[in-house]
């Protein structure tokens, strides 16, 4: 039975002032002549509040870098839509801000890109994170929402205690420890960004330690890496099943990556009502339910559980977007996710024992996304 | 882990709010989230409004449930306000 998408993610833009190495924008990203319009995204909400979704998520790129923010946040609150924005913070002022509160939103999620500054500054490629410090001040001082949310990577695990430290002292109500899943800039930074198993193992001590320690104080939420995992996540909670995300165009696509899987065909919010699309398009359709599973999954008990983990992590790894995400310990594909692991796990071994600073690629090379026009 | 004060008064977080003004069906809306209760669970909920008491919230669910023991129905209702303080849904 088809159910009722719960979430609609709303990419306002791709442009964005940050270029962080790990961005889940696909490598071809929409030019702002081809944005909707404000007129074009209310309509959306109004459609997807018809359509049982309760909350909207507003990012990009950097939905601050949209002039009519604030309208499209008064529009969704009046189409009966929970508002949240997923925000960098870059654009953002008191007064700025008031607005936007005034106008409903409920929550803020800001994004941090680590503990200390020149790290920090390094991985989104723009002088930020002072800025974001002062900024997590002037949050405090409304009445909604507030959650930070940490890329975390090889490169700032070890910083786990001190990120929590942080996110305490500027006063957010919930951190979101988010480890980095390969997808888009991501995937093309993966040497650089998996971590090795004993900062997985300390990461997660600290974790726990932190969430009794904050219990009641600040909510964490902690999302380990899939490729050391036994089984697949359940990516978007099921293939057009949960949420539903619309791209600065009006393409309407079942995750932020499938446009990499080949042969799909997504359809417009500018031709097709949001009512069509999750019920009749071929993107929504394709992977949907049980049918186009393979084995092990079709006959797995975890398939409505995990679905067979993410399409488009399967396409990216192995070619073929029906695969077992190879991240599962029963896909046939498995072994190939277990060398990537040994290679990074292996280099830290050789390192530790001359005892020099632990990088796999030596230098540090980043491919920073680059800002739409 | 100790359950909130019997003197607390229980209040959505910010950010937390009802989908609807009233009704059975609404739900409880939060960053990131819903939560659809039922009968108890959406009525305890309710009733923190910033004005109840956890004591008397404990009472009144002992006296609706009065065949129950009365000692379980104080740990479950102080376990289910542990719970959403927990997922900061409700402040104390």
């Amino acid at each position: 039975m088809l159910s009722n998408p719960l979430a609609l993610i709303a990419e306002l833009t791709h442009r964005c002032p940050l270029h962080c190495v790990y961005c889940s924008n696909p490598l071809e990203m929409q030019k702002a002549a081809a944005e909707l319009s404000t007129a074009e995204w209310t309509r959306v909400f109004q459609e997807a509040a018809k359509l049982g979704c309760l909350h909207v998520h507003m990012t990009g790129g950097e939905p601050l870098a949209r002039t009519d923010l604030r309208e499209l946040i008064a529009r969704a609150r009046a189409a009966g839509l929970y508002t949240n924005l997923i925000t960098s913070g870059i654009g953002l002022s008191e007064k700025r801000l008031a607005a936007l509160v005034d106008a409903g939103l409920e929550h803020i999620q800001l994004s941090f890109q680590g503990s200390r500054a020149e790290q920090a500054d390094e991985i989104a490629g723009t002088r930020s994170h002072a800025y974001k410090l002062q900024l997590a001040e002037m949050i405090r001082q409304f009445k909604i929402a507030f959650t930070i949310n940490v890329v975390v990577h090889r490169q700032n695990l070890d910083h786990l205690a001190e990120i929590i430290a942080m996110a305490e002292a500027a006063g957010a109500g919930r951190l979101e420890i988010a480890n980095v899943q390969y997808y888009g800039w991501a995937l093309q930074n993966r040497d650089a960004l998996l971590p090795t198993r004993t900062q997985l193992e300390r990461s997660q001590i600290v974790v726990n330690e932190a969430i009794e320690r904050l219990n009641g104080k600040m909510r964490i939420d902690y999302v380990a890496p899939d490729y050391y995992a036994k089984y697949p996540k359940a990516c978007m909670g099921g293939w057009g099943r949960r949420l539903m995300l619309i791209d600065p165009a009006g393409q309407a696509l079942p995750c932020h990556a499938a446009a990499v899987i080949p042969g799909m065909t997504f359809d417009s919010v500018r031709e097709r009502s949001l009512e069509w699309i999750w019920k009749e398009s071929q993107a929504f359709r394709r992977f949907r339910g049980e049918d186009w599973m393979p084995e092990p999954c079709k006959s797995c008990d975890r398939r409505a559980e995990d679905f067979g983990g993410c399409r488009c992590q399967a396409l990216l790894l192995t070619g073929d977007a029906a695969a077992t995400d190879p991240v599962c310990s029963l896909a046939p594909s498995h072994k190939m996710v277990e060398d990537i692991l040994l290679r990074i796990n292996r280099a830290e071994d050789a390192i530790s024992e001359t005892n020099a600073p632990f990088s796999v690629t030596g230098q540090l090379e980043w491919r920073y996304r680059p800002n739409p026009v | 882990m100790p359950g909130p004060e019997s003197t607390a008064k229980p209040r959505l977080a910010a950010g937390c709010r009802w989908s609807e003004p009233q009704g059975e069906d609404r739900t409880l809306l939060f960053p990131e989230g819903a939560i659809k209760l039922r009968s108890t669970g959406r009525d305890i909920l309710e009733r923190c409004d910033g004005e109840h008491t956890v004591l008397e919230i404990v009472e009144e669910m002992q006296s609706r449930y009065g065949k129950a023991d009365p000692a379980k129905v104080a740990a479950d209702v102080a376990n289910f306000l542990q719970q959403l303080n927990q997922k900061r849904i409700l402040d104390f």
